[in-house]
């Protein structure tokens, strides 16, 4: 199944979560999705992003490489090497931000490849919707 | 990892939570040691925090966030089952997640917002309670759209919105405790039908016929006995936020059989 890819570089500072977030429910609008899996992509895209803003240098740039398929959505977040703070508070955080990112997800993965360390989350339309009671 | 600084103290600390969390529940639920209970709350109240703060920019004060995500966490905490083999926090989280979204969702909107804007983000959810209520489940943006004779274009539109729900501090001006107020929905909307309800006795005797033992109980609390929604919850050992759901839905059901009398 093919899908289409749009990447996005952004300055990594807090203030263009908004339009990180209205990127990616711009994305999915022709998913079908219900409200609630909307919601859960705009959170997973802010949250994700944030949380690549906190682990790059201060005048860094975030790249988010969204993958649309036709029932999913895949974005991808690189993260630079390390938190930009490193106290207990920042790691915490950066645990609850997991947290977050899993509990709206289909899939969260953070590993690293040939361009470095990146943060992945996939949300996919539920397919048997009928089925599926909230 | 992206690091291999931070995450190696990050575990150690959390492995300790993680066995100290197994411990309290011991005690709160094998012993029914209710000051573990107290602490459970206290240590994933960060949490909470931490997830409240990811609301913030929908434009409520951080206090009320951070007071429905707690209900949620004590729902998680009170849920949460020992025996299966889960992290406490992964299931904590989506609970605290759902609750803070159920109260967005119950929200009225700032007047701030374009009218147009401002109707559509109302009626969308009106259109999302009515569907949800149809179909058992969260609608598609699409089915939101038919329903509304809109484009999903407009309804995503009306979602982003959500940015500019409203400042005003609802309890602010009622006073009381500060949990147990309507929203502006609510507020403006309900005065209005109760109005409508007392002009007809007949067709609002039959109506309450429809509702259940518990669902006359917290109208009769609430509009006969003038208890706010916190003594109410207390009287009937449910949460604030079931009576204001439950209020919700009574109200509801007697404005549409009423509606149908007509």
């Amino acid at each position: 199944m093919s899908a289409d890819r749009i990447t996005l570089t952004v300055p990594a500072r807090g203030e263009y979560a908004k339009a990180v977030r209205m990127t990616a429910s711009g994305l999915v609008a022709r998913m079908n999705m219900t409200y609630d899996e909307l919601d859960d992509v705009r959170i997973a895209a802010e949250e994700a992003f944030v949380y690549a803003c906190d682990h790059s240098p201060e005048s860094g740039e975030v790249r988010l490489e969204f993958l649309v398929a036709e029932d999913s959505i895949e974005m991808k977040v690189n993260l630079s090497d390390g938190l930009r703070v490193t106290d207990e508070e920042a790691e915490r955080r950066a645990a609850y931000a997991t947290f977050l990112l899993q509990s709206v997800s289909d899939r969260f993965e953070m590993s690293s490849d040939e361009s470095g360390p990146y943060l992945r989350v996939v949300k996919s339309v539920e397919r048997d919707r009928d089925d599926a009671l909230q | 990892m992206p690091s291999s600084r931070g995450p190696k103290k990050q575990s150690r600390k959390l492995s300790w939570d993680k066995k100290y969390t197994k411990e309290l529940f011991r005690r709160y639920r094998l012993e029914g040691d209710e000051a573990a209970r107290d602490e459970l709350i206290t240590m994933y109240l960060n949490l909470v925090k931490y997830l409240a703060s990811r609301f913030r920019n929908r434009g409520e004060p951080i206090d009320d966030l951070v007071q429905v995500g707690t209900i949620g966490l004590i729902k998680a905490i009170d849920r949460f089952d020992i025996d299966r083999q889960v992290e406490f926090t992964t299931y904590a989280t989506p609970t605290i997640v759902g609750e803070l979204k159920r109260y967005f969702r119950d929200k009225g909107w700032a007047i701030k917002v374009p009218r147009r804007l401002q109707e559509l983000s109302f009626k969308v959810n009106q259109a999302m309670d009515a569907l949800t209520q149809r179909l058992q489940r969260s609608p598609t943006i699409e089915e939101i759209a038919e329903y509304l004779e809109v484009t999903t274009d407009d309804v995503l539109e009306a979602m982003e919105t959500s940015e500019a729900y409203n400042f005003v501090s609802l309890e602010g001006d009622r006073g009381g405790d500060g949990s147990d107020s309507f929203s502006i929905l609510e507020y403006i909307g309900q005065d209005d039908q109760l109005m409508a309800i007392v002009d007809d006795r007949a067709t609002l005797s039959a109506a309450l016929k429809q509702l259940s033992p518990q669902e006359q109980r917290v109208l009769y609390l609430r509009f006969f006995e003038g208890l706010t929604q916190t003594e109410i919850a207390r009287q009937l050992d449910i949460s604030q936020m079931q009576v204001s759901r439950l209020l919700r839905k009574t109200l509801k059901v007697l404005r549409e059989s009423i509606v149908r009398e007509h």
